[in-house]
């Protein structure tokens, strides 16, 4: 089989066209370089044709909005967060590395301290294989995607903090930066003399987070197994009824096949409690900055900041018992508001108010005239709430899918989307980094990191800004690699003390 | 033919009952399936939610494997069997609660044992273009929930949790 | 000479009685004592001053704003008159909602899907498209430091409302648009959380593979609106913080969709560099074994009326994936053969260990509850922990202690729980909270209308009775 790749644009300089040609004969050649995009994104007049369809005040607002706020200027911008420093001491998890990535795209500089031997979370990589690792071009060593995904704009420095020695290094540290944020195990810090009650006397307009799965204090709080392992997502899910809540119910499909209550796949609670860390510490921050000049203590946990995202779930329970069941892939709250199977995947349509509601069963009913007879002329389906009764889902979304097996996804979104509804198709990530709007607005985008190599990468998606859009400057980082340049800057170490530091164990 | 032919609902003509084959369940699906409407069993064999066999009529007594999850008569009135009912649909078991009301449950009183306003109609309003205070004035608004906490309070019902 | 002089000590830097025990006391005490949930009220808080007003709908948006509102901002939740934010009739099956007083529709609740979303918010109402809500906008503008808003693209820009009309009028003004799609081909494409999971690709990854039986799963309950709700408030609050120094506002235009694709992880670096497109993997992880969730035997509650207690308190979390972890759990569950097969993790993450390692695990499962299998495996030393239910969380002491889950008095709603807000961090000197969960459409009409911008009484009833608000 022989493949060819065109447009090979993003590999080397902007101008640069090749064609290359990728025999595949052994199950390595799989994992070379792939181009993206493979074909290319609508030109800015393309996409003007389009806005066109909603007359020309539409194509006037939309290439101004893309004047004042496009992708393509984020390095034209200065950085909100210019001038704070902060340390993410975490390891392990998503959290902390998920809070800090979003502060330093937005231009805070992050400093990212490791034990000797690493983050752990380097290490990782999907069913073990190597293959998926990159390697460095400095140290030639392995690193995984999802750690070298999450230290985008970060310095990876070493630290031993387990050395007496070291931790006076990072309390010489403490003056000099505004934010620390922590996830080592509850009190560990603390008994160390480098937790919050110690660190804020050095510097007391320091903001220290922790971040965690269940917490530092109380009955329930994080623990480690009697070998040390650590407490790790999807432990956040589990502990706020997520995982109940989510999956098929095994009247749709048996148990074992999906017919289970479901994690997700992405460590999801660590993701929610890193951003609600960014808020609290930017909130912490501007309190600091406006009243009190003194900085405080969050802790933020997995399993809390996605009871958040709950909702109402425990709070129905609170009004009559009721305890939230799984519904697969539809929303017992509103309807349409589901995917369901179509000729080649899974289309998501969503429209529950009567305006929405109507137009949805005009769309179908074109191809699919039965459509209107039992869904919009029944009395059942006619008041809003009244819609997402059970059997009221059940109708609806079984007419729904007798048209959507006709369709592709496409069709099915083009047809839609005529009729202005919320719709589009289940996509694997593929066809998420080739799909049209995506690609326009690199909403993934590639980018050449100095010690990696082309890297696609989800863009930040507040990009997207007048002023100061975030952005992403560098994507992995070699173990250590910014040791010389963050010891030499902040504690006037040189070269040959850092050697002897090293010698010692201490970074 | 007996039905009308579309896959995911089988029509049933001798009754006249719309039977909803839900699309997870069903999208690869064979086996026989009684009609909610009547004693007529059908045998579909569907993939990728198309009929590969069916829906046939089975002879009158066939055994059968399942039941759909609802059906409606859209031609009389939209009467329907909702989920669990007897001898006509399969229960749906993955509920909230061991009672399903598809309706609103009109509850007084929280899980504690407290007042909530979850019932309906509540008294018109007098605020001017809508507006509202911070006050529930329940010993006014309704006193016979105040009366029916007071007797609670007294029992011992109303908890910290 | 003379004696040495002493550095100075000022009087109120001496430690007192409080702050000694403090430092003294167990670092878990010292935990409880600052993040006490019962001082929540005591504390100042951290966005004090911060006026902004919530153009919203669903929950995406609106989230992006109460964030501010639970960190002390004061925020003016904007709805349709009469009609308000179609997420009022959003209930799971039609079940549960609460009434307020009402004017034209006695029987129609809010449900219990607008729970959570728009916390200590005031609530107006105003239809934007009327010529003479213009000034109305206008002098709210003034006023304010920032707005939030969900429409099509454009749709703020056409009733004269947008923001470059509004920077004109406010140059201060931080201007947020939150939407599915945002400039570019799909533009005018609507959104809601279930399309964000959908064609982000986050549904994709989720969920047991093909190959299993299994379909894409949704995510309970709007994970993408409100997780891109609250990177939307990431980015206000950088924005606010680099209008201190400027004194310039801004515009952010948001895509929800996208942020489902952040949440990815490894999945899109690993479809840029090797073409392998990331699938599903059910309750099991891909990068680390054991680690993951198992079916037991028996439920906990056998003789539950509610099914969710009776068929499925069956599931458990197990992380054992270190070596010793893993050795242990072999030994614990009489199978010291798969470590020995399994010695290593890069071993045991292979698909075929997984299948095996957790299939055995199942097996050793088959006979026990999930608390017996819990018991078993913590007093073994590792870690394992129920997946519980709404129930669970609502007795669990550990959330109670900490505050994070808190019946409150609405002021009139009466006795509600809340798990939003207080949960999303404890802070030591400006704690988030709650103090009431939402408020009637056009609730706020005299509060805002009329005490705060000065319009005249006779005026709002008569832009009341043309249904301007």
């Amino acid at each position: 089989m022989i493949i060819t790749f065109e447009d090979f644009s993003w590999f080397g300089g902007g101008e640069m066209t090749k064609v290359e040609e990728i025999e595949i004969k052994d199950p390595k050649d799989v994992l070379r370089p792939r181009p993206w995009p493979v074909t290319p994104p609508a030109t800015r007049e393309e996409a003007k044709e389009i806005y066109k369809k909603r007359g020309p005040e539409a194509v006037d607002f939309v290439v101004w909005l893309e004047d004042i706020l496009g992708y393509e200027k984020r390095f034209t911008k200065p950085e909100a967060l210019t001038g704070i420093r902060v340390l993410d001491v975490g390891i392990w998890r998503l959290g902390n590395a998920f809070c800090s990535s979003l502060l330093a795209e937005l231009g805070a500089e992050v400093i990212k301290i490791e034990p000797p031997t690493g983050d752990p979370l380097r290490y990782l990589t999907p069913f073990g294989r190597e293959e998926y690792m990159l390697r460095d071009n400095v140290k030639g060593e392995l690193c995984g995607l999802e750690f070298i995904n999450e230290m985008r704009n970060k310095y990876s420095v070493t630290l031993n903090l387990e050395h007496p020695e070291g931790r006076e290094l990072f309390k010489k540290l403490i003056p000099q930066v505004d934010v620390v944020i922590e996830n080592y195990p509850p009190g560990y810090f603390d008994q160390l003399g480098i937790g919050y009650r110690q660190l804020s006397k050095i510097n007391p307009r320091l903001i220290y987070c922790w971040i965690g799965i269940l917490g530092q204090w109380g009955p329930m709080k994080d623990r480690v197994s009697k070998f040390g392992q650590w407490m790790l997502e999807p432990f956040g899910q589990a502990a706020c009824s997520f995982i109940h809540n989510t999956g098929y119910p095994q009247d749709f499909l048996p148990r074992g096949s999906g017919g289970d209550p479901t994690r997700s796949a992405a460590w999801i609670a660590d993701y929610a409690a890193g951003e609600q860390a960014a808020v609290n510490i930017l909130a912490a921050l501007w309190y600091r900055e406006e009243v009190s000049g003194r900085g405080q203590f969050i802790e933020v946990t997995a399993a809390e900041a996605l009871m958040d995202i709950l909702d109402f779930d425990i709070a129905w329970y609170a009004f009559n018992r009721s305890i939230k069941a799984r519904t697969g892939a539809w929303d017992p709250n509103l309807n349409q508001y589901a995917w369901n199977p179509c000729k080649d995947g899974y289309m998501m349509i969503g429209g529950q108010t009567d305006r929405l509601w109507y137009r949805i069963g005009m769309c179908i009913s074109r191809d699919f005239p039965q459509f209107e007879r039992l869904i919009s002329e029944d009395p059942l389906l006619k008041e809003m709430a009244a819609r997402n009764a059970l059997e009221a889902l059940i109708k609806t979304y079984t007419l729904t899918t007798m048209w959507l097996r006709n369709i592709t996804r496409d069709v099915a979104e083009e047809k839609l989307m005529d009729y202005e509804i919320a719709a589009g198709p289940v996509m694997y990530l593929d066809e998420v980094a080739e799909y049209y709007h995506f690609k326009y607005r690199k909403f993934v985008d590639v980018i050449e990191d100095e010690y990696y190599g082309p890297i696609l990468h989800c863009a930040p998606p507040l990009a997207y800004q007048h002023r100061t859009p975030a952005r992403v400057k560098w994507m992995g980082r070699p173990l250590g690699i910014d040791n010389e340049h963050i010891y030499a800057k902040y504690l006037g170490i040189g070269p040959t003390q850092l050697r002897e530091l090293k010698e010692k164990g201490i970074i | 033919m007996g039905v009308m032919d579309l896959t995911e609902i089988i029509w049933c003509k001798h009754c006249n009952t719309v039977n909803y084959l839900d699309p997870y369940t069903f999208w690869n699906w064979k086996g026989k399936v009684k009609c909610a409407g009547c004693d007529r069993v059908y045998y579909v064999h569907i993939i990728q939610g198309f009929y590969y066999e069916g829906p046939k009529e089975m002879p009158p007594g066939e055994p059968y494997d399942i039941m759909p999850l609802y059906a409606d008569k859209p031609l009389e009135g939209y009467e329907s069997y909702k989920p669990g009912t007897p001898g006509r649909t399969r229960p749906y078991l993955c509920l909230p609660r061991e009672i399903y009301l598809g309706k609103a449950d009109k509850v007084k009183f929280s899980i504690r044992g407290r007042p909530v306003r979850g019932w309906a109609p509540q008294p018109p309003s007098s605020g001017l273009a809508g507006s509202q205070g911070f006050k529930w004035d329940i010993e006014k608004l309704s006193p016979d929930v105040w009366k029916e906490y007071q007797v609670k309070l007294r029992k011992g019902e109303v908890r910290e949790w | 000479m003379r004696e040495k002089v002493k550095p100075e000590i000022k009087f109120e830097e001496i430690p007192g009685p409080e702050e000694l025990e403090l430092e003294k006391m167990p670092y878990e005490e010292y935990c409880r004592k600052i993040f006490d949930p019962k001082k929540t009220f005591e504390k100042p808080e951290a966005l004090k001053g911060i006026r902004w007003l919530s153009c919203t709908m669903y929950i995406f948006t609106p989230h992006s704003v109460s964030n501010l509102a639970e960190l002390g901002a004061e925020v003016i939740k904007v709805e349709m008159p009469r009609a308000g934010d179609p997420m009022r009739h959003t209930s799971p099956f039609n079940e549960a909602y609460l009434y307020p007083l009402h004017d034209t529709r006695p029987f129609t609740g809010t449900g219990y899907g607008y729970f959570h979303a728009n916390l200590n918010e005031y609530y107006i109402s105003l239809d934007y498209h009327r010529p003479e809500a213009r000034e109305i906008v206008y002098n709210l503008v003034r006023m304010s430091d920032g707005l939030t808003e969900c429409y099509r693209p454009g749709t703020f820009h056409r009733w004269g409302i947008g923001y470059k009309q509004l920077c004109e009028i406010n140059p201060r003004f931080i201007y947020v648009w939150g939407g599915g799609f945002g400039y570019g081909p799909k533009v005018f494409g609507g959104s809601y959380d279930i399309l964000g999971q959908a064609q982000g690709g986050l549904a994709s990854i989720t969920g047991f593979h093909e190959d299993f039986g299994g379909h894409p799963v949704k995510h309970t309950n709007w994970v993408i609106d409100w997780y891109s709700g609250t990177m939307i408030t990431v980015g206000v609050l950088a924005a606010l913080y680099w209008r201190r120094k400027t004194g310039l506002g801004t515009m952010i235009e948001f895509s929800q969709v996208h942020c489902a694709t952040r949440a990815c992880g490894y999945g899109v670096p690993l479809y840029g560099r090797f073409g392998i497109v990331r699938q599903r993997w059910g309750n099991w992880d891909t990068q680390l074994c054991v680690h993951g969730i198992i079916r037991t035997g028996k439920s906990d509650y056998p003789n539950d009326p509610n099914p969710q207690l009776r068929e499925e308190a069956k599931y458990v979390m197990v992380s054992a994936f270190q070596d010793e972890d893993f050795r242990e759990l072999c030994y614990v569950i009489g199978r010291p053969d798969l470590w020995e097969k399994y010695k290593t993790h890069k071993e045991r993450l292979k698909p075929e260990a997984q299948i095996e390692i957790y299939g055995a695990l199942e097996q050793w499962a088959s006979d026990k509850t999930r608390s017996e299998v819990v018991d078993i495996l913590t007093d073994a030393g590792l870690l394992a922990m129920p997946v519980m239910n709404d129930k669970e969380v609502y007795e669990c002491q550990h959330f109670r202690e900490r505050g994070t889950i808190r019946w409150i008095e609405d002021p009139i709603f009466g006795d509600v729980l809340v798990h939003g807000g207080f949960s999303v961090g404890l802070l030591s000197e400006t704690p988030r909270r709650v103090r009431w969960v939402w408020r009637p459409v056009g609730a706020d009409n005299v509060r805002v209308y009329h005490e705060l911008l000065g319009y005249p009484i006779s005026q709002i009833k008569e832009w009341y009775d043309k249904g301007i608000i």
